[in-house]
């Protein structure tokens, strides 16, 4: 069946095994259930397998799937990464590990609930009093929190691995806020994106039936049935390391993502501050550990979680998933006692072993534990602790003694695993096909008939041979994990995302999420604004350069000291001592073009523009995804200033201009008219005003001579996108009234000032009332900013003071529009925004470590 | 004897604060030793309610929340309390030596299991072998515990300056210990740690002292103060209060509001405040006899 190119295709592989592996048996012949698999990869050859691989890598850039690592080298956003080839497993042996799993979840509700209950376990001696008092999980404040529901454990997931038998162990669980599960799903789409032909020959279990599950019960429990429920998935924000998961689940399930500033509790009850007002909240799906869910009762240095929010879960009022607490099932040494608490409970024994595991509270445990410390792994039994697992055998003889004196100094504080041998299975590494060890995190959600188990799950196998690093901070590569079997009947799973948000209501639209949106629109105007100018000037001074510099250089300097106006880089060339500068203005460009740490340059609006789109990245689809990848990319160019010179600068520029503006374009044709739109679009027409009102009062606020003005006008029409117009109407004779007249009042021009201050009237009063019938404080602004410019004429407009030669009636009405805009920018902080003052807590913590 | 307590807290910010979240624990409890015949919370601005709950260790807290713009708050609380005991200091017969006692936490499972949340370090109670050291010759095992837990009451009372605003309730008790001054929140927490660092079962109780004005004076208003103490589990007796600060076994002048592993778990009050700016704080506390 299988020819000679598939077993080269393994060459390098069979000398690379030590273990058990998960494709070839005790004679090296490939197991059935790969067969498939690994016809179809020798068909495909291992330059297509990288080709796609590389492929696989590109997709998940585009699609901004990361991973932070808290430690890694350029701080944030790791990508993540996934091996093109995935880990099988048979159906058959998923059924019964599913059995062992569902067998696993119960049993951890039953000890939830036995802990935070009548403590039967404790009392009947099956486990030790210090798996409860010594147990950091173990939250007071959380003990008379009951969820309404047949299991207080409602989401699940474990890691599991294989021992040397082959039998597949538990070896860890993940109880509060389990992560994962997004990645999964997304692994799987780009898999099936990008190598559809994999699956062909076999059947590959679906992972939407998990996701509906997970609706469902969600649905449930927020106890409505006519009336959408107001479901939140709380996310610590853009810095914590699964950040994309908490967004791509969000959209995904249809659910408003919120971080807990975005919510408070009030009469009892929690609300969500969106731009509508305050919306009462059902249900709270949270991605934050227990302790930081409530600075009032639980950490008081919390700025993650929502005070009040246990009182108002013990009101009955909101329900979150998990409950606050769980985190107590989550000490290592459970695991010890998981045999005897089967029995306890249930009255039969675990379907699926645990990693074998000893306390060290006990004196034989202990015992044993010292004697045998080389086969060992020494963890502490609280997860939360500073100390690492450590390798018994990889200890030097004194760090061994210090160990094992710890060890009989605080006993209960610590616990024993056997090293799992784990499996290995095949990945792609620097294009050979090579053994990794390899374990699976499963995920189970309660449902009406007991816990659903994942068809499939999140493989992760080491990036290093011959060891195991499990955890994703550490890097590591992710699998696809396909339950297969022969049914051929349906041959590729189709993904589809969920509709049950948008058919049930639109979902709400935070207010810091509505602020960000804002500022999207405002940061990538201004961008824009200062790329367009800029490279107007560029080519102004390379045109004097081309010429041999002409002796009329008046028109440049003001360029020159409108671009340092408009990007509010003072002193810039508007210095006391900026002829140097204007004789060489190349360094300063470039400086504006690429310091992000200067306040206004480009670079430096681009970052915070890419912020602001980070931080709402639950309101783009895919395909902004891949602007946001290529605008990122010119950023990187950009910031490069060591590379950047007068005559590759406008290349960088144009590369930026062009993917912004597509960003844009994107925006405009796919985005949903809604409040998100509306936000981003009045956000990038406050700023489109203000950049073009900036440019015509620093090039016209003076009179200058003809041939001047005559450059400046050509200056101030391209960067209204006008010139070709403006020579249609009025050929080549340059006019500043005609000129004024085109940019103030044209109104069907899209870049005048009446055109956009039109648009922005209408998006004002397409958003969100909060006084009636009144026009609100934003309105009026808009209303008087309309008004003086369609009272106010060309032709006084272009007179000027024959002494001092200024166009005082052009600068100050540009002046006051410019002012009532800003306030515009400033009521909508006030309505819509300002929900953002900062939380103390007058009873300050401590680091839990002092003595 | 019966008392009336008040205890009046007001906070005075700087910048108006917008919302306020509080957890008050202020109730007396009512015990063998003390009846609660009367309490009553009154809060300025007035919240829309206040929810009354009681805690894991059966303490009673008050929960509420303000919403409006405020720029002062005052929380005041009124409570009768009647004490049983007539005397100060009754004395307790417990000849059960600390070896004793240690083995008994150890072999009595359903004991165990009901002191060892207060037998182990807390969030606010870590120890080291400085702390160890400092209690060593309070603690023979031979010795009545009893007697071994009033050696380290007259050692702590005797070496130790009593000094406001040095500590916060923040310092380390290493710190308490090098610097020997603090109040009676970190003489409590010091003494509970030489004792769980010895294998003995102690917890942290807060309340009230009635103040004695000097001979031939009159009493100042707001003189009394919330206090904080000790309770010991002796074994045969059960748990037995123990007062540090003053070196004496609390009598009918200390008044129990609640108590837990360390402060912690029953501040009498804290909360979460969204504002700007500073605030000041003054406390009022009067603990007057009534007949």
């Amino acid at each position: 069946m299988l020819t000679e190119a598939s077993v080269n295709l393994l060459q390098s592989y069979r000398s690379g095994l030590n273990s058990y592996d998960e494709i070839l048996d005790v004679k090296g012949r490939v197991k059935p259930h790969w067969q498939a698999l690994f016809a179809t990869l020798e068909k495909l050859g291992i330059d297509e397998l990288k080709t796609r691989n590389q492929e696989i890598i590109d997709k998940l850039r585009e699609n901004g799937v990361t991973y932070n690592v808290y430690e890694g080298v350029d701080g944030l956003n790791r990508p993540w990464q996934l091996d093109p080839i995935p880990f099988l497993i048979e159906q058959k042996e998923w059924n019964l590990i599913a059995k062992g799993l569902q067998q696993r979840a119960l049993l951890l509700d039953l000890i939830l609930r036995d802990i935070y209950g009548p403590r039967n376990l404790v009392r009947d001696a099956v486990i030790p009093a210090e798996l409860v008092f010594d147990n950091v999980g173990f939250s007071r404040p959380c003990a008379d929190l009951i969820l309404p529901a047949p299991n207080q454990l409602v989401m699940y997931a474990a890691d599991i691995a294989r021992g040397p038998d082959g039998q597949m162990w538990i070896v860890d669980n993940r109880t509060q806020a389990p992560s994962g599960s997004g990645y999964t799903l997304e692994n799987r789409i780009v898999m099936s994106k990008l190598l559809p032909e994999l699956a062909d020959g076999m059947y590959v279990s679906k992972l939407s039936p998990f996701f509906n599950s997970v609706q469902n019960t969600v649905s449930r429990l927020s106890g409505k049935n006519k009336e959408a429920p107001n479901i939140v998935y709380l996310t610590p924000g853009p810095n914590n390391e699964s950040y994309f998961e908490h967004a791509y689940l969000a959209s995904y399930l249809g659910y408003t993502l919120a971080q807990g500033d975005d919510l408070l509790v009030r009469d009892g009850y929690v609300w969500l501050k969106s731009i509508e007002g305050l919306q009462r909240v059902d249900v709270i799906i949270r991605r934050i550990d227990d302790d930081w869910c409530d600075p009032l009762e639980l950490r008081e240095d919390s700025r993650l979680g929502v005070p009040g929010l246990l009182h108002a879960i013990r009101k009955g009022n909101v329900k979150v998933l998990n409950p606050p607490g769980t985190s107590v099932l989550e000490n290592h040494a459970f695991l010890a006692f998981m045999h005897n608490i089967c029995r306890y409970f249930l009255g039969e024994d675990l379907i699926m072993p645990s990693v074998a595991t000893w306390w060290c509270g006990q004196p034989k445990e202990l015992n044993f534990v010292l004697n045998n410390i080389d086969k060992l792994i020494i963890k502490k039994a609280n997860r939360k602790s500073r100390f690492r697992s450590v390798y018994g055998r990889l200890l030097t003889a004194k760090d061994k003694e210090e160990l094992k004196k710890a060890l009989i100094q605080r006993p209960h504080e610590y616990i024993a695993q056997e090293e799992v041998s784990l499996s290995t299975t095949p990945s792609l590494v620097d294009g050979l096909i090579e053994p990794r060890y390899a374990a699976i995190r499963a995920f189970l959600v309660s449902d009406e008939k007991g816990y659903h188990v994942m068809q499939g799950g999140l493989t992760r196998s080491s990036p290093v041979k011959d060891r195991f690093v499990i955890s994703n901070q550490h890097g590591g590569l992710s699998k696809d994990t396909w339950v297969v079997s022969d049914k051929t009947d349906d041959v590729q799973e189709k993904i589809t995302i969920p509709v049950t948000a948008s058919v049930n209501k639109q979902p709400s639209l935070p207010s810091r999420s509505a602020e960000n949106l804002f500022w999207v629109g405002r940061y990538c105007e201004r961008t824009m604004a200062v790329v367009k100018f800029m490279n107007i000037v560029i080519n102004v001074l390379n045109l004097d350069r081309n010429f041999g510099g002409s002796s009329k250089q008046e028109h440049i300097k003001i360029l020159l000291q409108s671009l340092t106006h408009l990007s509010s880089t003072y002193p810039g060339f508007l210095g006391e001592d900026s002829q140097e500068l204007l004789n060489k203005p190349y360094k300063e460009i470039i400086d504006l073009a690429s310091d992000v740490n200067r306040q206004g340059s480009v670079a430096s609006n681009v970052d915070s523009f890419l912020h602001a789109v980070g931080a709402v990245r639950n309101q783009w689809d895919i395909e902004i995804w891949h602007i946001v990848d290529l605008i990122e990319n010119s950023f990187h160019e950009m910031k490069n200033r060591s590379s950047m010179n007068s005559s590759n600068i406008q290349k960088t520029l144009d590369k930026l201009y062009t993917s912004m503006l597509t960003f844009l374009g994107v925006i405009s044709e796919t985005m949903p008219r809604d409040n998100s739109f509306l936000l981003l679009d009045t956000g990038k027409i406050i700023e489109r005003i203000l950049s073009k009102i900036s440019i015509i009062q620093s090039n016209f606020g003076v009179k200058n001579e003809a041939n001047v003005e005559n450059e400046l006008i050509e200056a101030t029409l391209l960067n209204h996108h006008l010139l070709v117009n403006y020579r249609l109407v009025y050929k080549s004779q340059l006019n500043l009234e005609a000129m004024l007249d085109m940019v103030l009042f044209e109104k069907s021009l899209p870049y005048s000032i009446v055109y956009l201050l039109d648009s922005l009237k209408a998006n004002l009063d397409k958003l969100p009332e909060t006084r009636g019938e009144r026009l609100n404080d934003a309105q009026k602004a808009v209303l008087e900013a309309s008004t003086l410019i369609n009272l106010a004429s060309v032709s006084s407009l272009s007179e000027y003071d024959k002494v001092s030669l200024d166009r005082k009636e052009l600068f100050n009405l540009m002046s006051k529009v410019s002012r009532l805009i800003s306030s515009v920018s400033m009521t909508l902080t006030n309505m819509y925004f300002s929900h953002t003052v900062m939380q103390h807590s007058f009873f300050k913590p401590t680091e839990n470590d002092e003595i | 004897m019966k008392y009336k307590l008040t205890h009046l807290t007001e906070y005075n910010y700087a910048e108006p604060v917008s919302t306020y979240h509080s957890l008050v624990c202020l109730t007396p409890r009512t015990l063998p030793k003390q009846l609660c015949q009367g309490f009553s919370i009154e809060v300025s601005p007035t919240p829309a309610e206040i929810i009354e709950r009681v805690d894991f260790y059966g303490n009673t807290t008050h929960y509420f929340s303000l919403h409006a713009p405020h720029k002062k708050l005052t929380v005041k609380t009124t409570s009768i309390v009647e004490c049983l005991i007539e005397t100060t200091g009754a004395p307790i017969r417990s000849d059960v030596t600390c070896a004793e006692a240690r083995l008994r936490f150890m072999q009595d499972r359903p004991l165990k299991v009901s002191l060892l949340e207060y037998l182990l370090p807390s969030p606010l109670i870590k120890w080291d072998p400085a702390i160890v050291h400092f209690a060593e010759d309070c603690f023979q095992d031979d010795r009545p515990l009893y007697e071994c837990v009033h050696a380290l009451s007259r050692k702590i009372f005797t070496e130790f300056d009593f000094v406001p605003d040095f500590t916060t309730i923040h310092t380390p008790i290493r710190e308490v210990l090098a610097a020997k001054k603090g109040v009676c929140q970190d003489f409590s927490h010091l003494a509970i740690a030489c004792l769980r660092s010895f294998g003995f079962a102690a917890r942290y109780v807060s309340g009230y002292l009635e103040t004695l004005p000097p001979p031939g004076k009159a009493k100042l208003q707001g003189s009394d103060a919330s206090h904080a103490w000790i309770s010991v589990f002796i074994p045969d007796y059960g748990w037995c209060d123990f007062d540090p600060t003053n070196n004496v076994v609390p009598g009918e002048r200390h008044i129990i509001t609640a108590w837990g592993r360390d402060y912690s778990d029953v501040p009498p009050l804290k909360g979460i405040i969204f504002s700007s700016g500073k605030h000041s704080l003054s406390v009022e506390v009067d603990v007057i006899p009534v007949d």
